[in-house]
């Protein structure tokens, strides 16, 4: 029984770690330009898709690693041009418009790649023993490499000009204005930032998961959850509370029925939303 | 339709054509067009003299989860129509068939089924495959008093929620138990687990094989319910008991892909033998599992390879769908065909045809006719049946089929045995009868 529960926190954790990547996205885009992004699940499957159609193409897992991030990126820049920057600061309107982009992704994907799910190979097969299961060798790659992804933006947010740009804007982008900082190149370029961690979320997971038109539709609740109970906008308090509710999920699941898990998370998010309303970390708010 | 752009070379040519349009050409072009004309004119004017076409519904997934099925059903169903107008369509008038999506949801279901029925006057609806979309029908169809048929496999649609008005030409979860646990339980193991989407499909398989196999004398875990939004399936697998000698799997689509990845990545197949049903693998081929699938026993209703059944009408069929006679791949695309639940929406338009010649239907007011034909319809192996003969059984409205428990060898889906229709209505007895509900 201690194996099993060990194992379930353990796998909790790079599940955690996987899903924070994602979450940390939803919440950048909401942090810097209030915008609820109910399409964000549909950019992790456009990582899947894209990830699989690139590494069939190409031979190499490497290069989709490596590639859709980019091409997610510049998707990003596009996206916030065309779609969201016309309804931005109408926080209603951006949740009609981004709920409209998201049947608008699944519908062309659905259309063009077609509506069969598939299977992409991991990269790095075999299994290793890990208290009384056979775990896979490559989640312990995603998870490492996760969180790998979450710290080099941090350090990018924290130790880089455009970074600073960044935090500026998210601090107070009318005097971000006048000292001169470009404030809609610089949304654009958080709005590309989150589609892009999407997206790589989307191509670490696909080995995992499934690639398919709809896999994003169920990934976005579990990060909504994250980012509420992070505190919406906190950037690390999202990472925090992803990987919290994994590792508890998993905990929970070793004596009880799964679906019991994440009745209680959301039976914390519940408790958040009454008692701390800003998040369960300090200094939740922007 | 194509239009060619202004200034290309087609437009182009088209142009120089009209300018040089003589009187010859145009006696010939009216020539031709006249006696197109006189041709179309009279193949409607023997449809009209018949009654007008008749209408059928197709309550289908085209989008949504169950898409990927969906797109398949659509096909033959569409394919079906085509075959049955060429041959001069059902009782000398031409169908039409008016399809609806489901999108993969109950609620959408229902309100495009009164669509189908009430808009677009459907008189008989060949319906959904979705389990969910199916039960929440057949009420919506039997207060519309429309013939319903379903292809989705929960066994209740044609038991305890079933009417007089619901029909299945396939089998669903009770046939599928009796074709294929006796077996598994001989050959397989006698310890069981049933992991399962928590679902009105998976709850019903559940049942249903927990009931034979401990008649027979082996046990039953509790069942794994996993949520149909679960990604990651560990934390389900490790709660599968360690002396389970046979894990039976019921998943469809992504969560199908999802439990053969996850499931393979564990080494579970090492400790217990893997068996499941064709809707796991339906629109998926094995070798796109990357050999996940590798040694998987599955319950078929229609071979996937035509050298299990060869015959002239499998062939045929698998023609007009352009299907591959191997993995069952579509001509031109590496989409995989939903083969074991697909035919139905091919084969209920014969069925159709065969009640409706039998009865002598004209309106929806011969209704009652159609549905004493079809309850208790023979069908022999043919074009319009290429699944093979079967019997729509009169009292609870059930396809009794022949069956197929394959393996998956080599990327191939190889039939390891065939469970004969006489065999199937020997292990499933009747348990309702819908003969006797009013109309």
């Amino acid at each position: 029984m201690t194996d099993v529960v060990f194992a379930l926190a353990i796998n909790g954790l790079v599940w955690g770690l996987i899903i924070a990547l994602i979450a940390l996205g939803l919440s950048i885009i909401f942090g810097l330009l209030d915008i609820i992004n109910v399409a964000h699940g549909d950019l992790f499957m456009l990582g899947t898709v894209g990830g699989l159609v690139i590494a069939t193409a190409t031979g190499s897992f490497w290069v989709a690693i490596v590639l859709v991030p980019i091409i997610a990126f510049a998707l990003g820049l596009a996206l916030e041009r065309f779609v969201i920057r016309p309804t931005i600061r109408q926080a209603a309107l951006t949740i009609v418009t981004t709920f409209g982009l998201s049947m608008m992704l699944q519908e062309g994907v659905r259309a063009t790649y077609g509506p069969q799910p598939r299977r992409m190979a991991p990269p790095i097969g075999g299994t290793v023993p890990l208290f009384g299961i056979d775990y896979d060798i490559y989640r312990l790659f995603a998870a490492i490499f996760a969180a790998l992804a979450l710290a080099a933006f941090f350090v990018f947010l924290n130790r880089t000009k455009l970074g600073t740009r960044i935090r500026a804007v998210r601090h107070d982008p009318e005097t971000a204005t006048a000292l001169g900082i470009p404030v809609a190149r610089v949304c654009g370029i958080t709005f590309a930032l989150g589609t892009a961690m999407a997206a790589l979320g989307g191509v670490i997971a696909a080995p995992i998961t499934t690639v398919e038109f709809r896999t994003g539709v169920d990934i976005l609740p579990f990060c909504f959850m994250a980012v509420v109970i992070g505190g919406l906008g906190n950037l690390q308090g999202t990472v925090a509370a992803a990987v919290l509710l994994a590792v508890m999920e998993g905990l929970v699941t070793s004596f009880a029925n799964p679906t019991i898990a994440r009745i209680v998370s959301l039976a914390i998010m519940s408790g958040v939303l009454l008692f701390r309303p800003h998040g369960l970390f300090a200094g939740a708010t922007r | 339709m194509t239009i060619d752009k202004p200034g290309t070379k087609n437009a182009k040519s088209r142009n120089t054509k009209s300018r040089n349009l003589t009187r010859r050409s145009f006696l010939e072009t009216a020539l031709a067009g006249g006696a197109a004309y006189v041709s179309l004119a009279h193949d409607m004017s023997a449809f009209a003299q018949a009654g007008g076409s008749i209408v059928i519904g197709h309550h289908c997934e085209l989008t949504g989860g169950f898409s990927s099925w969906g797109y398949w059903h659509n096909k033959c169903a569409l394919a079906a129509v085509k075959a049955i107008n060429d041959q001069g369509g059902i009782a000398g008038r031409r169908v039409e068939l008016v399809t609806e999506d489901t999108e993969s949801n109950p609620a959408t279901g229902t309100r495009k089924l009164r669509s189908l029925v009430q808009r677009n006057n459907a008189a008989f609806i060949v319906g959904s495959v979705h389990s969910g979309v199916m039960l929440a029908s057949i009420p919506v169809a039997t207060e519309l008093k429309t013939v319903y048929f379903s292809s989705g496999e929960a066994t209740e649609a044609t038991g305890e929620k079933g009417t007089r008005y619901s029909f299945r030409t396939g089998t669903d979860t009770y046939g599928l138990a009796a074709a294929g646990a006796p077996w598994a339980f001989q050959n397989l193991g006698k310890t069981w687990t049933i992991i399962s989407p928590d679902y009105a499909w998976g709850h019903s398989h559940y049942k249903e094989h927990k009931a034979i196999i401990e008649k027979l004398g082996g046990k039953v875990h509790d069942p794994i319910f996993v949520p149909l939004d679960a990604k990651d399936l560990v934390p389900y697998l490790t709660k599968i008991p360690q002396d389970t000698e046979v894990l039976f799997s019921v998943f469809f689509g992504a969560l199908s892909v999802a439990f053969y990845t996850q499931a393979k990545s564990m080494g579970l197949e090492k400790t217990m033998k893997m068996y499941s049903v064709a809707g796991t693998i339906e629109a998926i081929a094995p070798a796109d599992l990357k050999g996940a699938a590798e040694g998987v026993y599955i319950v078929e209703n229609f071979p996937r390879m035509l050298k299990y059944k060869d015959d002239a009408f499998h062939r045929d069929y698998l023609k007009a769908i352009a299907t591959d006679d191997v993995h069952g791949r579509e001509a031109g695309s590496d989409k995989v065909n939903a083969k074991s639940h697909s035919w139905q929406s091919w084969e209920n338009l014969f069925a159709l045809k065969a009640a409706i010649e039998k009865s002598g239907w004209k309106t929806k007011k011969d209704d009652q006719g159609v549905i004493e034909a079809l309850e208790g319809l023979e069908m022999a192996n043919s074009l319009g049946h290429a699944q093979g003969s079967k019997l729509l059984r009169k009292e609870d409205h059930s396809g009794i089929i022949d069956c197929y428990i394959s393996r998956v060898e080599n990327d191939e889906l190889h039939v390891k045995k065939t469970v004969s229709r006489t065999e199937m209505a020997q292990m499933m007895p009747v348990r309702f009868d819908l003969s006797k509900q009013p109309l």
